[in-house]
């Protein structure tokens, strides 16, 4: 169990962190959510120390963290940072056992470790156990990070933003991977994202964070449905209504074959316009930034269906 | 070219060893540079302040010029290798350091937090994760080090430390374009070598570079101290100054003794250094002999009121007793030969006016077009009191190169130079010396020079290096520096063949 008492972080201008307290259950998936300067990954770097608190106390499993050997506490925390950080001189079986190899494991004990772990996360450790990390696309990479995280089998694991440069796609492949491994490796998760549908979608518990207060602390489903105050209200009501899909965003994605026919309609116009326009006709011609493109109902159809994977 | 061809046959070996002596002298310098700066910039890798104030200190260090260096290095340490090596050093480190600072404190600050955050101890994190990532630019360090050392230890010769610079020297000291292009060439081409070599370094895991780090660094000390067992300390050290002249005298003078005495040693080195360097390092005991010439210790080592005498014997009296009383010097007797000022026609010049002396040249005046040394142009000793004292006015009178005035009237662009009475290219260019029936020049004689101190404690060399006195006459000299010079002979072939023939050695 991990408990903040009263924490609060000041640096020279502001306060980071004001009276912060919360109570992280042992085996749980708590995430810490918030736009930036909320605090959240504030909170985070406080588990391994990374960041000193002001004042106050946080325990870990009922004892003060600095009381705990700094090398040692670090050593049952695994740790996945937002823009992976794979040391770009090890390979990736090296990376996975940095913390192994810190602990004075066997080199063969590592190496089936990261094996076992690549093989966990589907990727093929014959293939990708001696690569380099430059090797690896961006999904890959972060796949390597977080298991990177579990190598020693830690008790708590933090990831601060691990997904945000990713692209939709993985980000929802990976949101899986974690889910995945929670629910198989019985460890505590502390998780910070600026995105509430991650948010939701992740946490067991979640704390929404404003200006180093803690807003609201419960269940997906009872912050949606009681919210504390105006801010959650409106940091959900974000989530549930966005910007309409225009027809740029459809060109952006590269749908549509570039014409020299006439436009009929602009690129600002909305997906649902070009459906109507659809309905009357096979093909809509659409003037946008790059030239004018033709677009056909299988392209809208295409479109969706891939939208409503992110 | 085909003099090149010729060099590197004759003296392939001493060019070896030249380039042996050339590359120990940087990899030294370089290690010791190397095992201050990488430390020394992980030390201070987490304290900026002390890191810019260290860079500040290399940086100034670095300015100063390294003849300057040098210079203040020889009261400290002495001459050799010992201040060539702290100079290069010196030099290196800035770089090295500068490198490897900048490497280590650039490292992308995520891969820190993670290290970090995995709780790797100190030790890890340095040699798992922030030396491999400074490594690229602590080798780009390392390779600027080199190619600045390979070219600075070319100033090692001056201190008689050897090496490459010692040909790049002599060719300019004996105006020959072949030694000193040997010299150059063979110094950038190491230059490059090297910077290649620490390229292929670099590319090497940081395990597989150690070992190659660690194998040269065996192989160097063993070499060393191979040489040090195999060369027992020598008893007597004899230098000479740059080019032919000196180095056949100093290989008689080791002849003779190792002759006579059996029991001493004595090692050569050739091409050490200017006159008053070579004064300095016999003053400091760095070495024992050198032949000097009586008119240059008049001229620039004895102080007070010297008369200025045109008689040789004098010349010589005046210069021992000044070096006896200021230096505690011993001065033996000076051999025949006089390697003074003189004035040379071409032989069918000297034919067609019946020119023999200086005083010959007044008759034909208007017809003079001289080339001159500057020094000599300028020189009280040298044309401005000839004119006075033989009443000369010539057609034209210019200043040129050393060297180039002998091409001048080869070419016959002039034809009259100043020379020295032993320059070799008297005999190459078929040049006619004037007598200075007035005895207007100062004698030069050479003649070895000691200690007192040495002379006290091995009486016996008065004997065997006065053997010379009286010795080698202008001509023998001409020609032994012929040999020497143009035709590459090695010196102490020479040295040796004179003394036999002339019944001084069996």
């Amino acid at each position: 169990m991990i408990e903040f008492k009263n924490v609060t972080k000041r640096y020279a201008k502001n306060q980071a962190l004001d009276d912060l307290n919360l109570t992280i259950p042992t085996g749980d998936f708590f995430v810490l959510v918030g736009p930036s300067g909320s605090g959240k990954t504030t909170t985070l770097k406080m588990l391994n120390r990374l960041i000193e608190p002001t004042g106050g106390d946080i325990y870990f499993n009922d004892k003060r963290i600095i009381d705990y050997d700094i090398k040692q506490l670090r050593q049952q925390m695994g740790y996945v940072l937002q823009n992976i950080a794979l040391f770009p001189n090890l390979n990736i079986q090296e990376n996975i056992a940095i913390q192994a190899e810190s602990l004075g494991w066997p080199r063969k004990e590592r190496i089936e470790r990261a094996r076992a772990l690549l093989k966990q996360v589907d990727l093929d450790p014959d293939k990708y156990a001696t690569r380099m990390p430059s090797e690896l696309s961006g999904g890959e990479q972060q796949r390597v990070g977080i298991i990177r995280a579990l190598a020693i089998k830690p008790k708590v694991v933090l990831m601060d933003e691990p997904f945000s440069a990713l692209d939709p796609i993985s980000r929802k492949q990976l949101q899986d991977l974690v889910l995945q491994l929670h629910q198989e490796l019985n460890m505590t998760f502390v998780f910070v994202t600026h995105d509430m549908h991650e948010a939701l979608r992740l946490g067991q518990h979640i704390a929404v964070m404003r200006l180093g207060h803690i807003q609201q602390i419960g269940t997906g489903e009872a912050i949606m449905q009681h919210p504390a105050n105006d801010f959650v209200r409106g940091f959900f009501e974000n989530e549930h209504t966005p910007r309409p899909a225009t027809i740029q965003d459809l060109v952006i994605k590269g749908y549509g074959q570039t014409t020299t026919a006439p436009a009929t309609l602009k690129s600002t116009a909305t997906v649902s316009e070009l459906a109507a326009a659809l309905q009357t006709a096979a093909t809509v011609v659409v003037a946008t930034d790059q030239g004018a493109r033709q677009l056909t109902t299988a392209d809208v159809i295409d479109y969706l269906a891939t939208k409503e994977a992110d | 070219m085909a003099q090149i061809m010729h060099i590197l046959q004759t003296q392939g070996g001493d060019i070896l060893h030249a380039i042996g002596q050339h590359i120990g002298l940087s990899l030294i310098s370089l290690l010791i540079a190397a095992l201050i700066a990488i430390p020394l910039a992980i030390v201070l890798m987490h304290h900026e302040r002390w890191a810019k104030v260290m860079l500040q200190i290399t940086s100034v260090l670095q300015t100063i010029p390294s003849l300057a260096l040098l210079g203040i290095l020889i009261p400290i340490v002495g001459i050799g290798t010992v201040p060539s090596i702290i100079a290069l050093v010196i030099y290196a480190v800035m770089p090295i350091f500068q490198n490897t600072y900048s490497g280590l404190t650039t490292i992308d600050p995520n891969l820190e937090e993670a290290a970090t955050a995995f709780g790797l101890s100190r030790r890890m994190k340095l040699f798992r994760i922030e030396l491999p990532l400074a490594l690229p630019m602590i080798i780009s360090g390392i390779r600027i080090a080199t190619v600045m050392i390979i070219g600075t230890a070319t100033l090692a010769a001056l201190i008689g430390a050897g090496g490459l610079g010692t040909y790049i020297l002599l060719g300019i000291e004996t105006n020959n374009n072949a030694l000193l292009i040997i010299g150059a060439v063979l110094s950038a081409a190491l230059a490059l070598i090297f910077g290649a070599g620490i390229d292929w370094l670099g590319k090497l895991s940081f395990k597989k570079a150690g070992i190659v780090l660690l194998t040269l660094v065996v192989l160097i000390g063993g070499f060393a101290g191979y040489r040090k067992l195999a060369n027992p300390q020598t008893q007597i050290t004899i230098a000479g100054k740059m080019g032919s002249e000196p180095e056949i005298l100093i290989n008689m003078y080791k002849d003779l003794i190792e002759h006579d005495h059996p029991n001493m040693q004595v090692a050569t080195k050739a091409n050490f250094g200017g006159t008053s360097f070579l004064f300095k390092a016999l003053k400091s005991g760095s070495i024992d002999i050198y032949p000097e010439f009586t008119g240059t210790v008049l001229e620039s080592l004895i102080k007070g009121d010297k008369l200025a005498s045109h008689n040789p014997a004098k010349t010589y009296q005046v210069a021992k007793n000044g070096l006896k009383s200021q230096y505690q010097m011993a001065y033996l007797k000076p051999m025949s030969y006089q390697n003074g000022y003189d004035l040379a026609v071409t032989k069918q010049f000297a034919k067609k006016y019946n020119l023999k002396t200086v005083s010959d040249l007044v008759a034909v005046e208007g017809k003079i077009h001289a080339g001159f040394d500057p020094d000599f142009y300028q020189l009280k000793d040298g044309y401005p009191g000839l004119r006075k004292a033989y009443g000369l006015n010539f057609a034209s009178a210019k200043t040129m190169e050393p060297s180039i005035r002998y091409k001048a009237i080869a070419n016959g662009k002039v034809n009259l130079v100043d020379g020295y009475t032993t320059d070799p290219e008297i005999r190459e260019y078929h040049l006619v010396v004037l007598k200075d029936n007035k005895h207007f020049f100062p004698p030069y004689q050479g003649a070895p020079l000691m200690t007192e101190k040495l002379l006290t404690a091995h009486p016996e060399l008065r004997t065997t290096l006065n053997k010379l006195a009286g010795k080698v006459s202008t001509t023998d000299m001409q020609q032994m520096n012929y040999k020497v010079t143009v035709k590459h002979e090695k010196a102490a072939t020479v040295a040796r063949d004179y003394l036999r023939s002339h019944g001084l050695l069996d």
